[in-house]
């Protein structure tokens, strides 16, 4: 699990897309705390 | 040839890629992670280690570096780019070669000689020194690399200790110009460390430097 503080949780998914997961080897799912 | 060698917070072995690259005949110069220009090399090697501590994944974070952008071009323009172990998961990280590698089956490091096969069945004795060597892609993806001879290097039957897919240890991308391995050909170029096997995989990228 990422934790994460952002300004726009609407780039979220992007962030995930670029960094946070490889979508070849790791599936993800956004949960807004 | 004149080879710059990527050095990012984490890197352990661009010195012994440097001495490789000059083993060769070559030239080698360091290139710092903030370096957005290459100063002129011809090719690029991206070593293994611990890039940026291997923080989400290793090579997740690398692959944003500033010198990582003039690899990138570098490659496009069909300059000789070889990612070793960490630099192998960079190159994929970026995108530049297909796949990923995943912790090893065993989940334990593996540091030992290994035998090679390269496409023209040459073995090759080469070290392993990594944690997460499994290289992976889906049936398809392994397919098509097949049929397009982008399988660079595969561990010999009784090899292959990180389980990785149809015994791949080391990819190309679709020009041949990227290539990237999980063994450390930079640690076999001398007899001193009992094999001299490496300088092949150096020397096989050669022929891309303009």
């Amino acid at each position: 699990m990422v934790e994460l503080e952002v300004e726009d949780p609407e780039r979220l998914g992007e962030l995930c897309e670029k960094l946070l997961a490889n979508p070849l080897i790791e599936d993800y799912e956004i949960q807004p705390l | 040839v004149i080879w710059g060698v990527l050095q990012f917070p984490g890197s352990c072995d661009e010195r012994d890629a440097l001495h490789a690259c000059e083993v060769v005949g070559g030239e080698a110069r360091l290139i710092w992670h903030e370096d957005r220009d290459l100063g002129g090399v011809d090719g690029v090697v991206v070593p293994g280690g611990f890039s940026y501590g291997d923080y989400l994944r290793a090579g997740a974070i690398a692959r944003f570096a500033p010198a990582m952008e003039a690899v990138a071009e570098l490659a496009a323009a069909g300059g000789p780019v070889l990612g070793i172990c960490n630099g192998f998961q960079v190159l994929c990280e970026a995108g530049l070669l297909p796949g990923a590698l995943l912790r090893n089956q065993e989940l334990r490091f593996i540091c030992k000689q290994a035998d090679l096969l390269d496409g023209e069945g040459n073995v090759l004795s080469i070290p392993l020194k990594h944690g997460e060597g499994r290289f992976y892609a889906p049936e398809e993806m392994l397919d098509r690399l097949e049929a397009d001879g982008q399988v660079a290097y595969r561990y010999a039957d009784g090899h292959n200790a990180n389980g990785s897919s149809r015994n791949i240890a080391g990819v190309r991308n679709e020009v041949g110009n990227v290539v990237g391995l999980m063994p450390h050909p930079e640690h076999a170029v001398d007899p001193l460390t009992g094999s001299t096997d490496g300088r092949q995989v150096f020397e096989a990228l050669e022929g891309f430097a303009a």
